[in-house]
């Protein structure tokens, strides 16, 4: 089946936040009462931007920077939510494939498989994956944007919309074959960079493999916050490729050793007895 | 009655099942993490409650027996450190003794051979690794930077692969070679016959005697 995505104008976003609300209601992620204790800061932090982090009932979020350029001050929305690498680190780490690939491409998760060891949170380049964790017990749960393709909730399926896309209310957001969303992309940018835009790019079409969120950017990832040259670390493909094949490996080895040597001992038991025997 | 000698002092023995104890468990929820199969075990992370039960004992029981048996702790970790020539010819001749009985190149062992030692050097070592590549990863999960905590499980697997092959060949040595009679009494009764001191720790016997 051709990959989906979903495409993300940036210069077209108003902040409007419309996804956010969008995103909740139909993954049923309602957040509690804003307080301080459930993790959501109530008081004001300096921003129009709420809440302050992506959080396990937080899969999407709109990121509000001040910009200087030209002369002025200019407002820069990013999307902040799961961007389904290709080269995914978290599906990479995960011990037990509790993240998955979707055959669409989006990177899905089994919550009910989840052990909440948190590998995926602390590999995620994009610092995406959220967990609430109980810090004495250590147990947890993973959470994060699924391209509404949660079980039960699965719009993807249905031959719907993701929920916010279906939303956006300028159109800011764009759901469709991966394909066709990187060249219309590659048009917006270039229609950017003839209006004056020289930084303009398009996010996403190779960064990790090619990512299943594309960003049409009128200025530079920095200046959006996003990482310039994204990578899974050296350590995150080591525990896959390296440390569990290790394990087996050395596991395996040690035993079949032993095994030989018990095989070897006995009989080298059974053969210096013999002659006691003999002599009985 | 044969004579014996005393190898381990009760207080030792207690620790050792008790330390051991604790990582058999910590190693068969540890383990699951290898086996993607098992991982219905890990579900709703009842594997790491027990895991962390588990090695509260495992840090408690040695910081309860330190203090109490100081200067046996003190002589232990000095004989873990403690290698020379002859422990390269121990390595030499443990293929021939193991597999064929051939003592004829073996040099007479302390209070403990060299494997012995290797594996109790591997106890403290490893076990400071575990310790604090854990402590981090359980304590400090939210706080600690998500690339130190990749190189904590990192080297908390390494440990785990190191610590795992030889546990094997210290429950095979120790109980299950054919060859190999009397040490695991050393561990239970705290005793072994003269005899046996005499031809396994020709060394260590000619100290005590």
């Amino acid at each position: 089946m051709a990959e989906k995505a979903i495409l993300f104008d940036s210069s077209k976003c108003t902040a409007c936040r419309g996804c956010q609300v969008a995103c909740k209601q139909w993954n049923e992620n309602d957040e509690e009462i804003p307080t301080v204790e459930n993790g959501v800061q109530s008081k004001n932090w300096g921003s129009y931007e709420n809440p302050p982090d992506l959080s396990p009932t937080t899969w999407l979020k709109i990121e509000f920077r001040e910009v200087e350029r030209k002369g002025g001050v200019d407002w820069l929305f990013t999307r902040r939510a799961c961007m389904h690498c290709t080269d995914a680190a978290c599906v990479r780490v995960c011990p037990n494939g509790s993240l998955y690939h979707h055959e669409l491409g989006f990177v899905a998760y089994n919550k009910d498989t989840c052990t909440g060891c948190g590998y995926c949170i602390d590999a995620c380049p994009f610092d995406v994956p959220r967990s609430d964790r109980n810090l004495l017990t250590g147990s947890a749960k993973m959470d994060k944007c699924t391209l509404c393709t949660t079980p039960g909730l699965d719009r993807i399926a249905e031959g719907w919309q993701p929920m916010c896309v279906k939303t956006c209310p300028p159109k800011a957001l764009k759901f469709g074959d991966r394909s066709t969303l990187v060249s219309e992309g590659t048009q917006r940018v270039n229609t950017l960079k003839s209006k004056g835009y020289s930084n303009a790019y398009l996010y996403g079409a190779n960064e990790l493999g090619g990512l299943h969120v594309l960003y049409v950017l009128d200025d530079s990832p920095e200046a959006y916050g996003l990482p310039a040259d994204p990578q899974v670390s050296g350590s995150t493909i080591a525990w896959q490729n390296i440390i569990q094949p290790l394990g087996w490996a050395l596991g395996g080895l040690t035993l079949l050793g032993l095994g030989l040597n018990y095989l070897v001992a006995r009989q080298t038991k059974v053969d210096q007895e013999q002659p006691v025997k003999k002599e009985d | 009655m044969a004579q014996e000698v005393e190898r381990y002092r009760k207080p030792t023995r207690i620790l050792h099942w008790v330390h051991s104890g604790a990582f058999v468990v910590l190693f068969l929820t540890g383990l699951i993490l290898f086996i993607p199969g098992l991982s219905i075990l890990a579900q709703d992370s009842i594997t790491r409650i027990i895991h962390r039960l588990a090695v509260v004992l495992f840090v408690a029981a040695p910081l309860i027996y330190i203090p109490m048996n100081f200067k046996s702790t003190m002589r232990g970790i000095k004989e873990a450190f403690t290698w020379g020539s002859g422990d390269m010819e121990w390595l030499r001749a443990a293929p021939r003794y193991y597999f064929l009985n051939d003592e004829e190149a073996m040099p007479p062992q302390g209070h403990m051979n060299t494997g012995q030692k290797l594996w109790w050097l591997m106890v403290l070592v490893l076990g400071a690794v575990f310790f604090i590549t854990g402590l981090i990863m359980w304590a400090f999960k939210e706080a600690a930077p998500g690339a130190l905590l990749e190189w904590m499980v990192l080297l908390h697997d390494v440990a785990f692969i190191a610590a795992g092959c030889m546990f094997f060949v210290h429950i095979y040595l120790s109980v299950i070679h054919p060859l190999m009679k009397g040490s695991l009494n050393s561990m239970t009764k705290g005793k072994v016959s003269a005899e046996y001191a005499k031809s396994h720790h020709g060394k260590w016997y000619r100290e005590i005697s």
